[in-house]
């Protein structure tokens, strides 16, 4: 049994090694963690999921730049990389749910994605990630292959976020269950709404929520038929 | 428009020169060309990155068709990674615009990266496209509208030629890396923008938009970016701008000090701040949102925004980005009418 003050202690490590981009504490106190037998979910959710949280407040309040929360993600997949394969999940779903991403054709901007898709691992989902200037047919075939519960797009100019009005519309011509969410620069909630998504996210925890709202949501649903 | 004291290209280069000028200028150092000009010709977007009499047509449209007061090229962002070996993509099937991109990077790590400078850079990749059109223009309309050309700033390039997360990280933990590709980068920017004053360029602009807030801190903008960008201008001929688009509120003195003649900044900039910031000699351009208003926007919002601009203390009416394609005809000719009924100048 793990003592609460061990616990909080592991936690914090985790959490400050995100914070400080510091590769060998989040390493060492993963390991601590399985050693002491901590429920390594919690670790991942509580530990390096909250750094994160804080790293994205400090990007938003400019004491963070881009850099900054590139490395701090190096550091939290350090983590992620020890504790996932540990993470018990109960008989109903051994995944949380499935996740299609990438960066709409014509857009090379990828790091938002990035930092979407590594919340959404945190969270325990399976990310499908078909990368940036992804034609627009690509991500209907992909959620059909994966039958995938969510697809996400991402575009980081104005230009290049009209293509998600055309890929919403064919996913749901498709599949009018599937969960669209959008996101990027240029997103706003309003476009989200206007053009049909099921979601939309400002950044990349509240990503991770909106997804996890949209699959109980969906298991909801299954439940009903 | 006939009662104006100078035609454009006297107005656009009186201001370069600190002439007093008859009116505030309407023009851009970045692309402008529009769906309009393209179907005078009968021309697909893909088109007119890859031959230099199209370049030169497409470019010399909006002038043409809108009075817009430069012709500039090239359109798209992939001409100096190409000139270094990494392959462009210019979605040459699609009937929309998408602008080309560059598919293949050079390397994913920047300590792996060697930037290889080709001996003949005039022939390379496409510069004698851009060249040609380029001297197309000034035959076909040099002595009325000023010609401008632009290269990306050695920052936003490097981003381009390698992993960008990786070429960020490494701004941070290994700079004197990242320093080194950055002197080679200057020097081949130097190098294009020479050959484009020699096709017969009028004016410059160098594009650093990696550089900037919303990606770097204004910390390594005067570390890592400013010593290069002061490099590049120092070697490149006036007129000479520096662009960059993006949050730039906290960087925009560092900009002026750069070395170059004017500045260039988007709808993020808050103009009369950056004014107050800066004082009143440095030549400030900007700031026309080129989408969410230019484009998306009534022509009453148009015209706003041009008051705004002009009330603001800027040197120009100057987009702050590219001018998405399918601008509305309606809402270039507000542009220009707005300035020309508002912007007159003593």
């Amino acid at each position: 049994m793990v003592s609460e003050d061990e616990r909080a202690q592991i936690i914090e490590k985790l959490k400050r090694g995100v914070i400080e981009f510091d590769e060998d504490l989040v390493r060492q106190a993963s390991h601590e963690a399985l050693e002491v037998g901590m429920d390594a979910y919690e670790a991942i959710m509580d530990g390096l999921g909250a750094g994160m949280d804080v790293v994205g407040e400090l990007f938003s309040k400019k004491e963070y730049f881009v850099p900054e929360v590139l490395m701090c993600g190096d550091a939290l997949y350090v983590g992620l990389d020890i504790l996932r394969p540990h993470v018990v999940r109960d008989e109903s779903s051994q995944v949380v749910g499935e996740v299609v991403i990438g960066t709409v054709e014509g857009d090379v901007h990828d790091i938002g994605k990035n930092l979407v898709k590594m919340m959404f691992e945190i969270g325990g989902f399976k990310v499908h990630d078909l990368g940036r200037d992804v034609p627009l047919d690509k991500f209907v075939e992909e959620q059909i292959r994966t039958d995938s519960d969510i697809v996400c797009l991402s575009a980081m100019m104005t230009t290049t976020m009209l293509g998600m009005k055309t890929v919403i519309q064919k996913l749901k011509a498709k599949n009018p269950n599937v969960k669209i969410m959008i996101g990027g620069a240029p997103i706003s909630a309003e476009i989200a709404e206007k053009w049909g998504a099921d979601g939309y996210a400002p950044d990349a925890p509240n990503a991770l929520q909106e997804a996890l709202n949209m699959i109980k949501g969906l298991r909801e649903m299954r439940v009903q038929e | 428009m006939e009662s104006e004291r100078l035609n454009s290209r006297e107005r656009v280069l009186g201001l370069f020169a600190g002439q007093e000028i008859d009116r505030i200028p309407v023009f851009s150092g970045m692309g402008n060309v529009t769906v309009h000009g393209l179907e005078q010709h009968g021309w697909r977007f893909p088109e007119i990155h890859l031959d230099g009499y199209k370049m030169a047509m497409a470019a010399a449209s909006t002038p043409r068709l809108f009075g817009f007061e430069c012709a500039v090229v090239p359109f798209d962002m992939g001409v100096e990674a190409e000139v270094l070996g990494c392959e462009v993509n210019y979605y040459a099937h699609h009937t929309d615009i998408l602008y080309p991109t560059i598919s293949g990077k050079l390397a994913s790590k920047v300590e792996d990266l060697e930037v290889r400078v080709p001996e003949d850079l005039e022939s390379a990749g496409r510069m004698p496209v851009v060249a040609e059109a380029i001297r197309l223009l000034k035959e076909d309309l040099g002595d009325q509208v000023a010609v401008g050309a632009w290269v990306l700033g050695p920052f936003t390039l490097a981003g381009q030629i390698v992993d960008l997360d990786d070429l960020l990280k490494m701004s941070f933990k290994k700079p004197d890396l990242v320093n080194g590709v950055l002197d080679a980068l200057d020097e081949l920017l130097i190098a294009l923008a020479s050959i484009y004053k020699k096709a017969g360029a009028d004016y410059l602009t160098v594009r650093e938009m990696g550089a900037t807030t919303d990606v770097l801190s204004p910390r390594i903008f005067g570390s890592l970016i400013r010593p290069h960008l002061e490099r590049v201008f120092a070697g490149i001929e006036s007129p000479k701008i520096l662009h960059i688009c993006g949050d730039t509120n906290t960087i925009v003195d560092q900009m002026a000090q750069c070395g170059a003649d004017a500045i260039s900044v988007d709808q993020k900039n808050e103009l009369a701040a950056s004014r107050e910031e800066i004082g009143p000699d440095v030549i400030l351009l900007g700031n026309l949102d080129p989408y969410g208003v230019l484009v998306m926007g009534k022509p009453e919002e148009v015209e706003r925004s041009v008051k705004e601009i002009i009330g603001s203390g800027a040197d120009a009416i100057w987009p702050g980005c590219d001018i998405w394609p399918t601008v509305p005809a309606e809402n270039m000719e507000r542009l220009m009418a707005t300035a020309r009924e508002y912007g007159a100048r003593r």
